[in-house]
């Protein structure tokens, strides 16, 4: 379908949804309706199992919070400072947790946070009521998620795996080409937006893909599959940035021998050939494999171990490019078998975490404890009516945006919406409403409206507005089974949203504002670590740990302009490299097991070294460690010819590549092979 | 047909408890035939597991009404 009618039929689907949400709740006369019409604008998304996901984690959410209330208000309600301190602290507790989860899940902590505060603030001054209100937000939101899912399952549904295929296919191709391209050129300034990219799409795809779990029943479900697919894309500029490196350092001390520059072209030839076979069948893929082994097959004659090192990383790129190609398709249709060894390696692979920042949960997590606390001091030494409202508002401004770089510029669009949506508001409740007399004619009224909101929230461009106007207009005309227009309430409930938002936004200002050049610095930083800890622990698992380094790689690169260049060479700010030494490190464990007890301990050496460095970076380290490489690569040549000692040399020749470059003699030395 | 459970003091309508109870054997019957690779065959996955629900709810429904009469 095109994209036009795409957004129409989302459009239509939303609009029944609301519509259907209204009507029940009204025909049951539920207490409050306009709680199940934001439902469905918060849950409705263009993907059906996002929407399902979403109304999941929701429902959970709001169960959660509800249940905290209950156990709360009772407790608490005659001791109204105790009852703000603990709801607050409940919010910034929850916003937390959440964070600590970047997947769509968080939702479901973040929303029992600022649920228990919707539901105890609103209660506080009819503590008897507090069952009745729980129950009542529990049904409209139960009954906007379903309406939601149902019509957002059946009319016209796009499921996430189409889309997911889609994406995947073009960054397998993109990668190709761009691989293709790049060997035969030198490195370049753009290629760090490259990497950005790809990075952001393969942490957009992990997140897009825990939906398919909830997708309508004919999307099968390879959550494994996806993961090994993910590590290979990953492992793709690694190892590309590494041949590139490699060969520059090689052009600089010697030419680069006829051999070598042959099996170069040959390598762009296939990566463009694996890039454009649309659907990868085995027997192709075979008849490739065999080219990619001859690429790699040992150099004949006095070579260099850089030149041998360039060679095995040109068959480690091109086997995780055509192996990407064959997961791609295995996602599609999982039944048809993987070859043996991708087969065992998907059934043993296990969940991968993306990168997680305690600090800024902590952060956000005071912000919205301090905002709740604010609000509610405000509400109580004013004795200000409407300041449950305020503080509610101020724990919802705080969460929501709190996964963003810059939340405060959310909070005050938020404003800014309620701002726009009141005057409609305004005019239905004051206008069109008064001459409303039952549902058929309430639905024509608001027809128009939902229609326009549903249809701007299906494009991408004017999303999140839309949300924000549709839940502030949903907010602002506040339907209830009967009609009760009062100017006075209409106007301090709001104002009093605005307020909360208002304090909301301050208190991010003040505990969330963090230059974009220290937070690459902090979460690089967190990169070290994990390298430090690949390098000293015995037996690493190299691949769930790519994702996550990778995943920093590109918040890292998002974080630092073309300006940064030289901040981030100061700061040794540079995920790519931490990658590579990361991947080289593995590689090196891998080939321990082939070789002999001593040489055993000299590269464990070099792993402890490699640790130190990560650890803190000081020269008297990289001086220890390219004493240790250079021992190591020496020890390493005296063994007989293995599969262990080659790849072992190319991985101790590249970490010296990386971590000490400033000895070139050991590179240049002749592998009588 | 209408009817409440009492649990725990707490009063849950009897369609709740069905459509609760139709949605577990649903899950249940979608994962069978997923695993039996049988919705190659159906057209409109989310129209299919909808009707799927209501009659199964309608089954527990009758069922239940049987029982108790």
């Amino acid at each position: 379908m095109s994209p036009r009618s795409n957004n129409l039929t989302f459009a239509l689907a939303n609009t029944s949804a609301v519509l259907g949400a209204l009507f029940i709740a009204f025909a049951l006369n539920l207490e409050r309706p306009y709680w199940a019409m934001f439902t469905v604008f918060i849950i409705a998304r263009p993907i059906s199992g996002a929407v399902r996901s979403k109304g999941v984690y929701r429902l959970l959410g709001t169960t959660g919070g509800a249940a905290m209330a209950l156990f709360l208000v009772p407790l608490l309600v005659q001791t109204p400072v105790l009852l703000c301190l603990t709801i607050s602290g409940w919010v910034g507790f929850c916003l937390y947790v959440s964070l600590l989860d970047r997947t769509p899940r968080s939702y479901i902590f973040m929303l029992a946070g600022y649920t228990a505060a919707i539901v105890a603030f609103s209660v506080v001054d009819r503590p008897d009521a507090v069952f009745a209100t729980a129950v009542a937000r529990l049904e409209e939101i139960w009954l906007g998620i379903v309406c939601a899912a149902v019509a957002h399952s059946i009319f016209f549904p796009n499921n996430a795996a189409t889309s997911i295929n889609k994406r995947i296919e073009r960054a397998i191709e993109e990668s190709a080409n761009w691989i293709a391209d790049t060997l035969k050129q030198p490195p370049a300034r753009t290629d760090a937006r490259t990497y950005q990219r790809l990075a952001r799409e393969l942490t957009d795809l992990h997140l897009l893909y825990t939906h398919v779990a909830f997708e309508t029943s004919d999307v099968p479900r390879a959550r494994r599959i996806m993961q090994v697919l993910q590590e290979r894309l990953s492992v793709l500029p690694v190892h590309l940035t590494s041949v590139q490196k490699a060969l520059e350092a090689q052009r600089t001390r010697a030419t680069l021998c006829p051999e070598v520059s042959r099996r170069i072209d040959t390598a762009s030839d296939l990566a463009r050939r694996i890039g454009s076979t649309r659907w990868a069948s085995a027997r192709s893929l075979e008849r490739l494999s065999y080219q990619i082994d001859d690429i790699g097959k040992e150099l004949t004659g006095p070579r260099t171990l850089l030149e041998q090192a360039i060679t095995s990383r040109l068959v480690s790129l091109l086997k995780a490019l055509a192996e990407s190609r064959i997961l791609s398709a295995a996602l599609k249709d999982p039944v048809p078998q993987l070859p043996i060894d991708l087969q065992l390696e998907v059934s043993l692979s296990t969940r991968r975490p993306l990168h997680v920042d305690h600090g800024i949960a902590l952060l956000s997590a005071c912000a919205a404890t301090a905002s709740c606390l604010v609000a509610c001091a405000l509400w109580i030494h004013l004795s200000w009516p409407e300041g449950g409202v305020a503080a509610q508002f101020a724990a919802i401004g705080c969460s929501l945006p709190a996964t963003l770089d810059r939340p405060s510029k959310v909070v005050r669009a938020g404003v800014l919406g309620i701002v726009l949506a009141l005057p409609f508001g305004a005019l239905y409740v004051f206008a069109v409403f008064p001459r409303i007399d039952g549902f058929a004619s309430l639905a024509f009224a608001l027809l128009p409206a939902l229609f326009l909101l549903s249809l701007m929230q299906a494009s991408e461009k004017f999303g999140g507005v839309a949300l924000v106007l549709a839940v502030a207009f949903s907010g602002a005309l506040a339907l209830q089974p009967t009609y009760q227009a009062d100017f006075a309430s209409f106007v301090n409930a709001n104002t009093a949203e605005v307020i909360g938002l208002l304090i909301a936004d301050a208190m991010l200002i003040a505990f969330r504002t963090i230059g974009p050049r220290w937070n690459a610095v902090r979460i690089s930083r967190q990169g070290w670590r994990a390298v430090s800890d690949l390098a000293s622990n015995a037996s690493p698992d190299a691949e769930s740990w790519s994702l996550p380094m990778f995943d920093r790689l590109g918040l890292v690169l998002s974080r630092l302009r073309d300006g940064d260049r030289d901040f981030a060479m100061a700061a040794h700010i540079d995920p790519l490299r931490d990658l590579r030494v990361g991947f080289n490190l593995a590689t090196l464990k891998r080939a321990e097991i082939h070789l002999s007890p001593t040489n055993q301990a000299t590269l464990r050496s070099v792993s402890a070294n490699v640790a130190a460095i990560y650890r803190r970076h000081d020269d008297r380290d990289v001086h220890a460690l390219s004493a240790s490489l250079d021992a190591a690569i020496g020890a390493l040549t005296t063994e007989p010819p293995s599969a262990g000692r080659r790849t072992g040399l190319a991985a101790l020749t590249l970490l010296q590549l990386e971590l000490a470059p400033a000895t070139p003699q050991n590179l240049s030395e002749e592998t009588g092979a | 047909m209408t009817g409440e459970f009492a649990i725990d003091g707490v009063f849950v309508p009897r369609v709740l408890i069905e459509f609760a109870l139709a949605f577990g054997v649903s899950l249940l019957l979608r994962r069978m035939l997923r695993w039996f690779r049988l919705y190659r065959f159906v057209w409109h996955a989310g129209l299919f597991d909808t009707a799927v629900f209501v009659v199964l709810a309608w089954t527990i429904a009758k069922v239940g009404a049987g029982i108790a009469s």
